[in-house]
């Protein structure tokens, strides 16, 4: 099989993965772990077809979407933090302020 | 604006000025306009009474506007005026006036004073438009129009719910005669393109036209005048009517209104030359609710409810000539009965207003030296009801029992039996209601019998000329007068013969209902009471109107409301359409209950539905793109 | 053909890594399982050939990322009613929802998918080369970057500090 193609497939399983891990999972920092392979997988897509059209853009974009994740979580963990410390439990179901 | 539409229009005036401004501006105005108008209008009918039999005796025509236009066919608000309508028009507008006037005196410190004129000249008004209305869609529409009046004067007192029902109960019988008044007219109407009387009386000029059962039409048309005129079966509401005032009684009830009937039938008399079985239906009706009204009569007690039922007795006399042909003694007969019943009613208002309300006569007598005026008028027309020479109302009766007799068109000895029964009791519950009331010793008690007074000349003046009317008004030959237009019934061969005789007959009874009223009633009701606790279920049969309130409410009223109950309100009403409603609500609250539930709060199930959402883009991107 | 083989290899670490996070209990070794998935990744990007994305992965993904995790989970308390109960109410619907989705991408990539190799760029992903056109080209997103660090490093004290602590 085309190398591109394998890498793309995997890239979506990867997301897919991570998807139903945000969905399944009670843990609040295991959400956000899985959020994080999420960002991988596009991670590995652009990686995939910037590697097969020599394109220096795809690259630097990566470069840039670590920074933009690093400080993410930078901000993600004292939210989670602060919302366990309130709730007194990482368990996601009982966050339900968001509530219609 | 001629003449003729001015005679209609004056009273409507009336209602518009004091029905809008005549709380505001004072009982003078109110009496002013209210009785100014119905004058001008009387003076008016004059005037053209004048011109009519001054010219060459053409009707006066006159075409207010166009109504409508169907298909073609125009319908038009006009007026006709022609002997017939001249004579209905004179005793409306004359006696109408005449009651107006006693009004003032009568309705004095009632609250309503502007309301109750503005209503009074509204039915004058409707009344007008039926009686010179060119079709019988104008006619219908004046018919309509005092059917009106009559529940907003019925009802006068509305804050008694008694008194309203009354209203409700003239209005609701009445409609009911109208049903078979519009078939008539639809039928009319389809079979000869015309609803004008002209042309109707012109189509019949040559026996029946095709396509039409003169018979079917005349007893339909005869159902809306039962209902008017309270006839069998539709008598039921005219004693109830007396919850109203006492004028409103005399004009209504009594002169003009119930007279309606009678006009139509006698309008229309080219049909019902033509209707054998129609003529018969309203002879035998009308005679038997003259027996049938007249033997209820003699019971009642309360002075304005005898005055009613001799009212429908009256009726069914005029119907009986309708019936046998004799059209122009009809109407000679509404003539001296307007004359005579107004002025007893007017006159039992004046008794009413002199004992301070008491409409009992068991609790009356001793009045004659007390009010003389009124007695004197009360008993001029009691004479007259009662058929005694040479008052107005022997003229008509003897007019009316000769034709039953001896008319071609239907007349038997039968129906001159009964007629000549009723009359005897006719007689006798009158000089009854005399004796009771003015001449047998007082049963008053003190207070009422210290207050007694003559009523005030608005009033006593109008009696004496009603009661003036009563006696003279019977040598007018009106029959003569309308007989180029309601040709005189012919007598049957040999029967010519018979003519004096029965004219002494009636005489005989007249007299013999007079004598046995003043021996049984001459010292009060002691002896009469006597005399009905021998026969209780009788009395009480008669007394109780033949329980046909009772009836109708048993098999007509109690039905129907278990049907508006049960089915329209309860099925219906509650659980098909506010049950579908609620539903619907229900349907809709317990959606919305299940949708809600979409935001439930948990961030997963967001998360769940974005990825839904994105898959059904992906599928969509794919199929589509 | 080693190529083949080191592809399917890490491959599957990557896969592997990514299951783990799905399975197991303890956050810790949800953490490990994202971990050797990224570097099963940055394995990847070396044998594409973009060492630069590769080294990076490694280091700031891995390096600063998933040891900030570690450490916060470290500080956490482990007796939580999460711990007891893995999965939310939404397992059976979540899992279907994922493989759906991935069915769905999937058949999109057969059908219409990238092949074969194509040569039009001719960039270099060597250190050098690539930080030169990087510089060269990207700069401002470079500074526009930083920026976005100052900003995440003032939002973390805020929302750490709350309300408490305002003259501080």
């Amino acid at each position: 099989m085309d190398r591109t193609q394998f890498l793309l497939g995997l890239s979506v399983a990867l997301f897919c993965l991570g998807l139903a891990g945000v969905i399944v999972r009670r843990n609040a920092l295991v959400l956000l772990m899985c959020m994080e392979l999420m960002v991988n997988a596009a991670v590995l897509t652009l990686v995939t077809v910037a590697a097969r059209n020599h394109d220096t853009a795809g690259a630097a974009y990566v470069f840039l979407i670590f920074v933009v994740a690093a400080a993410e979580i930078a901000i993600a963990i004292p939210i989670v933090l602060l919302l366990a410390r309130q709730r007194r439990t990482l368990d996601v179901g009982a966050y339900t302020g968001l509530g219609g | 604006m001629d003449l003729l539409t001015a005679i209609v229009v004056l009273p409507l005036a009336g209602f518009l000025v004091n029905g809008l401004f005549g709380a505001r501006l004072g009982r003078g105005f109110v009496s002013a306009v209210g009785c100014g108008l119905p004058i001008l209008a009387f003076a008016a009918a004059i005037r053209c009474f004048l011109s009519l039999t001054g010219g060459d005796g053409a009707p006066l025509v006159s075409s207010a506007y166009t109504w409508g236009t169907v298909g073609g066919q125009a319908f038009g608000i006009a007026f006709w005026f022609d002997r017939l309508s001249a004579v209905m028009t004179l005793i409306i507008t004359g006696v109408g006036s005449l009651i107006h006037v006693y009004s003032t005196g009568y309705m004095k410190d009632d609250p309503g004073y502007a309301r109750y004129f503005a209503y009074l000249n509204l039915f004058l008004f409707f009344m007008l438009m039926l009686v010179l209305g060119r079709s019988l869609l104008v006619c219908f529409v004046g018919w309509e129009g005092v059917g009106l009046a009559s529940y907003l004067l019925i009802g006068f007192w509305f804050e008694d719910p008694e008194k309203a029902r009354a209203g409700k109960k003239a209005f609701i019988t009445n409609r009911v005669g109208d049903a078979g008044f519009l078939l008539g007219m639809f039928l009319l109407y389809h079979a000869l393109g015309t609803l004008e009387f002209d042309g109707v009386q012109a189509a019949f000029a040559n026996g029946v036209p095709a396509a039409l059962s003169a018979d079917l039409v005349g007893i339909l048309l005869f159902i809306g005048a039962t209902g008017k005129s309270a006839q069998i079966p539709l008598h039921v509401w005219l004693p109830d009517a007396m919850a109203g005032p006492t004028p409103v009684s005399a004009l209504i009830h009594a002169a003009t209104m119930v007279t309606a009937g009678v006009y139509l039938v006698a309008r229309l008399n080219g049909i019902y030359s033509h209707a054998p079985v129609a003529s018969e239906i309203i002879a035998i009706i009308g005679v038997a609710t003259a027996l049938f009204a007249a033997t209820i009569a003699v019971t009642q007690t309360d002075i304005k409810k005898v005055l009613a039922w001799s009212t429908i007795s009256q009726l069914g006399y005029m119907f009986l000539a309708l019936g046998v042909g004799a059209y122009g003694a009809a109407v000679f007969h509404l003539y001296t009965h307007a004359f005579f019943k107004a002025c007893l009613f007017l006159g039992a208002g004046s008794v009413i207003h002199a004992l301070s309300g008491e409409q009992d006569i068991r609790r009356m007598g001793g009045l004659a030296r007390r009010i003389p005026v009124t007695f004197a008028t009360f008993a001029v027309a009691t004479a007259a009801i009662a058929g005694i020479p040479p008052l107005a109302g022997f003229f008509s009766k003897d007019e009316i029992l000769w034709f039953a007799f001896a008319s071609e068109h239907g007349g038997s000895p039968l129906l001159w039996a009964v007629g000549a029964a009723t009359a005897l009791l006719t007689a006798f519950y009158m000089f009854r209601l005399l004796w009771l009331t003015f001449l047998s010793p007082s049963r008053m008690d003190e207070k009422t019998a210290h207050h007694v007074h003559e009523s005030p000349p608005a009033m006593t003046g109008v009696l004496i000329v009603l009661a003036a009317l009563s006696a003279v008004g019977g040598f007018v030959a009106l029959p003569h007068f309308l007989s180029p237009l309601l040709p005189a019934a012919t007598v049957a061969e040999g029967l010519e013969s018979y003519e004096t005789p029965l004219l002494v007959v009636s005489v005989v009874i007249a007299v013999t209902g007079l004598v046995a009223a003043a021996l049984l009633y001459g010292q009060g009701p002691a002896r009469a009471d006597r005399l009905a606790a021998r026969v209780p279920r009788l009395h009480r049969l008669l007394f109780s109107r033949y329980y046909v309130d009772e009836l109708y409410d048993r098999v007509i009223t109690r039905p129907i409301q278990w049907l508006s109950d049960a089915v329209f309100l309860r099925l219906g009403d509650r659980f098909a359409i506010d049950g579908t409603l609620h539903g619907l609500a229900a349907l809709a609250r317990g959606a919305a209950g299940q949708l809600s539930r979409v935001q439930g709060g948990g961030v997963q199930r967001y998360v769940l539905l974005a990825a839904l959402g994105v898959l059904i883009g992906v599928v969509w991107v794919w199929r589509h793109v | 053909m080693t190529e083949t083989l080191l592809l399917y290899l890490f491959s599957a670490g990557a896969v592997a890594g990514a299951l783990v996070m799905l399975v197991a209990r303890h956050p810790m070794r949800v953490a490990l399982g994202l971990i050797g998935t990224m570097l099963s990744l940055a394995s990847l990007y070396a044998l594409l050939g973009v060492h630069v994305i590769a080294v990076f992965q490694v280091l700031i993904y891995v390096g600063a990322v998933m040891v900030f995790m570690v450490f916060v989970i470290m500080l956490l308390d482990t007796r939580d009613p999460s711990f007891v109960a893995r999965y939310s109410r939404l397992l059976v619907p979540g899992a279907l929802a994922a493989a759906l989705l991935a069915a769905a991408l999937g058949a999109l990539l057969v059908r219409y998918g990238l092949r074969g190799p194509r040569v039009p760029g001719s960039a270099d992903f060597h250190l050098q080369p690539f930080s030169a056109a990087f510089l060269e080209r990207y700069w401002l997103h470079f500074e526009l970057t930083s920026v976005l660090l100052v900003i995440a490093v003032v939002a973390a004290i805020a929302v750490v500090r709350g309300r408490g602590g305002r003259d501080g």
